[in-house]
């Protein structure tokens, strides 16, 4: 059935090229309403505030950042599942951003989710052969046995018994679900695949037979996908490019390995610090950035620089006015890196970055086309404001 | 020794059968010590330690065998006045949800008070004047003020640490804290850790954490038991787990999870099938229809937690405790570092004929004694034997 889609590019021939999605200034607003029978509009919950993202064909994009900072709204907002505020979403060249009807239904066919829940997010009552083939159904592809036949299809290929089809979802454990999730995703021979979490409902030892599957169905069907996930360790090693985000913008986006290896927004400095490695003797040598309090409301979010209520570096140059006055947007600090902070020299190199990756600063990583600070790669300090000895102390 | 527990067997009730719960747990505990007990959902961390605190819930769960020493105090038939006397003040313990161990229409100040009160004899006033002291040293601001707030004013980080204070505040021997973090943002988990290893060690208190998240212990503990379907299959320090891993599923585990810090052609190998129907009497080693280093022998004889070098004599506390572990053919160092047996033309033994194993993948629904499964974790746990479904395309010839 694979070749019912239309324009579909020979296999692999555009991969790394090709843009398949471009969303630019996307917002989306909630809005807060009080009073029953007139509902009064009292303010906005900001869940996406001016995101641009691109993808190309057949790569992964990770997006992470913690609950609350939009990243599940920005996905679901990409597939129309809801209305942006503001925005444009283009797909393959098409504006999609105020489809609506048949129009959007064709487009949807190309582009599909993974939920986080396994649980919740195949119907009860539904064989999950039926799960698997009401995609089909939908669209109306193929004849009765037709369709059948590529349920089969999809079973074997998600590595599950093509017996199993008549079953109900209550019968298969959290992995198994999680396959069918991804066999009804497959179903239409997307495009993108937009995963939400797909594996943080899963425990430890089976993650990994997930993540495995969605790169070996990536390779074999050149799918993209946006893979959201608030476990950067997931993501850094299932993605090529990670967004990083919070508070509904984009703060850092990066080139996977290299968002590791030389961290520039503060926010993500402290993020990576956060993350534990399983290994003792890495853990020694980190230090963590204990950020204070909390993620700010959304509906009411700090002026200027969403972060610069928790921010690390900010204290340190003696809290500049720039920081809540100004709202810093995302500019290239290399090849394929972009950061959005006021003062991201002073984070490459810090005291900080070096001790929340535990080693020094990989210098291919870091000069990858700068230009602008090449001394040797000697010092793991740069000459700055007195540092006190470290804000996790 | 501070906690002494011997050959713990716990058991659950249900409609669909008896669930083997923990099946002979045996770990030591000192004083001040920091001890891991890691797991997947379903493989008894949990059940042990509320078994340990008379915790479980009832009628379904019961002691079937076995020995809690703590302080010389058998837990396990002490009478139910000196454990309500014993929880809080000597052992405390925190949850993963912060919102539903605190009551949701109780003011902060009113829990507090009352758990002071429950085993110190003070005035409200002192009580209070306490649990401001608490609050404060936890980190949140304005406490005085903040004790007047309901459980859903706070947010879950800040949850969690009126729970740690909570736990504290009559400076118990030990604490058990079960997956404290694991419903909280990794920022605010960073937050809560680095509270708890600061309070805890500034007190000397003991701490058993419960994590499914090798991360957590890694940086938090200073031994570490991993458990699998109700026994513990290895015991190490925490540099030699972590540095020398000896049992297939602690490999196996430590292969599974991607690292923040590896390199980018990192390949994860997955521990293939599911784990094992609890409701079924443990025949042979309990991992070894997942296990690639499987013998004939493993399929029919579980192994012990033995010494990994033989001889010498065992310790079970400590810096200096011995290595063990529960397995007949542990992978080497090198298979331990390449996650996969190396050994020329060994293949892991098909399962012997007639048993359960060996009837294949038949999957039944999930019943049976979930009283700890999570919706968050899964419910992996509950699935019977449905391993080894085919991983790669078209290798199923069913058609």
């Amino acid at each position: 059935m694979s070749e019912t889609r239309p324009g579909d590019a020979a296999p692999g021939a555009a991969v790394g090229g090709e843009r398949l999605l471009e969303v630019s200034g996307l917002k989306v607003h909630f809005p807060i309403t009080r009073g029953i029978v007139i509902e009064r509009h009292v303010g906005d919950v900001r869940a996406v505030d001016g995101v641009s993202l691109a993808l190309r064909r057949g790569e992964t994009l990770g997006l992470v950042g913690e609950s609350g900072c939009g990243k599940s709204t920005f996905g679901r907002a990409i597939l129309r599942l809801y209305r942006p505020t503001a925005g444009r979403i283009v797909f393959e060249g098409q504006d999609i951003t105020t489809l609506e009807g048949a129009a959007l239904r064709a487009v949807r066919r190309r582009m599909q989710m993974i939920f986080q829940d396994p649980y919740a997010s195949l119907n009860p009552r539904m064989t999950v052969g039926g799960i698997v083939g009401e995609p089909l159904d939908i669209h109306s592809i193929g004849t009765r046995s037709e369709r059948r036949q590529r349920v089969q299809e999809l079973f074997e290929i998600v590595g599950l018994d093509p017996a199993y089809a008549v079953r109900y979802p209550h019968e298969f454990s959290g992995g198994q679900r999680q396959r069918v999730g991804v066999a009804r995703a497959l179903a239409v021979n997307p495009d993108l695949i937009v995963a939400d979490e797909p594996v943080s409902a899963l425990d430890v030892s089976i993650q990994a037979q997930i993540v495995n599957l969605l790169e070996r169905l990536q390779a074999q069907f050149q799918l993209t996908y946006l893979f959201i996930a608030h476990d950067l360790s997931v993501v850094r090693h299932i993605s090529d490019r990670i967004a990083v985000m919070y508070l509904g913008r984009i703060v850092e986006l990066a080139p996977s390995r290299e968002l590791y290896d030389a961290p520039r927004h503060p926010y993500t400095v402290a993020l990576i610090s956060a993350v534990p490695i399983p290994d003792p003797a890495v853990e020694s040598k980190r230090r963590r950035i204990i950020l204070t309090g909390d993620v700010p409301n959304p509906a009411a979010p700090p002026p200027g620089c969403h972060f610069h209520t928790r921010c690390w570096l900010r204290e340190r140059l003696g809290n500049p006015a720039e920081c809540v006055e100004v709202e810093p947007q995302l500019r290239v600090v290399s090849r394929g890196h972009e950061v959005a902070c006021h003062f991201v020299e002073q984070v490459d190199r810090s005291v900080e970055q070096i001790r929340a990756i535990g080693h020094a600063v990989n210098p291919a990583a870091g000069s990858a086309g700068t230009g602008a600070s090449q001394d040797p790669p000697v010092p793991p300090q740069r000459p700055m404001a007195p540092a006190p000895p470290s804000p996790s102390a | 020794m501070l906690l002494s527990v011997r050959d713990l067997t716990v058991r659950f009730r249900t409609h669909d059968g008896t669930v083997h719960a923990v099946n002979g747990v045996s770990f030591d505990l000192e004083e001040g010590e920091t001890l891991g007990l890691v797991g997947e959902s379903g493989s008894g961390k949990s059940v042990t330690n509320l078994a340990v605190m008379r915790l479980l819930p009832q009628p379904a769960g019961h002691i079937e065998r076995g020995t809690v020493l703590f302080e010389e105090l058998d837990l396990t038939n002490a009478p139910e006045a000196s454990m309500r006397d014993l929880r809080g003040r000597e052992i405390a313990m925190i949850f993963q949800d912060p919102m539903t161990s605190l009551n949701p229409v109780l003011t902060i100040e009113e829990q507090m008070v009352e758990t002071i009160q429950a085993h110190r004899r003070v005035t409200a006033a002192d009580a209070r004047v306490r649990a401001i002291q608490l609050l404060g040293m936890v980190g949140i601001a304005e406490p005085a003020s903040r004790l007047r707030n309901y459980p859903h004013q706070f947010s879950g980080g800040m949850r969690q640490r009126v729970m740690i204070a909570i736990a504290l505040a009559l400076e118990p021997k030990l604490l058990i804290a079960d997956e404290p973090t694991t419903a909280l943002d990794v920022t605010i988990q960073a937050q809560v850790l680095e509270l708890l290893q600061r309070l805890t060690a500034e007190r000397g208190t003991a701490v058993i954490l419960i994590t499914h998240d090798l991360g957590v212990v890694a940086g938090m503990t200073g031994r570490i038991n991993v458990m699998y379907a109700g026994y513990i299959v290895e015991a190490a320090t925490t540099p030699e787990l972590f540095a020398k891993p000896r049992h297939p599923y602690t490999v196996g585990l430590l292969h599974s999870i991607p690292r923040l810090d590896a390199g980018s052609d990192e390949a994860l190998i997955p521990i293939e099938g599911v784990p094992p129907d609890l409701r079924l009497a443990p025949v042979g080693c309990p991992f070894a229809p997942r296990c690639a280093w499987r013998t004939v022998q493993c399929w029919t004889e579980n192994p012990a937690l033995n010494p990994v070098e033989p001889g010498g004599s065992v310790r079970t506390t400590g810096p200096e405790a011995t290595h063990r572990i529960a397995c007949w053919n542990p992978p080497t160092a090198d298979e331990a570092t390449a996650g996969a047996p190396l050994r020329p033309g060994f293949e892991p033994a098909p399962p012997p004929a007639g048993s359960p194993q060996a009837t294949g993948p038949y999957v039944l629904p999930v019943a049976p004694g979930n009283a700890e499964v999570r919706s968050e974790e899964g419910a992996e746990s509950a699935m019977p034997g449905s391993h080894g479904f085919p991983e790669s395309p078209g290798s199923g010839s069913g058609r």
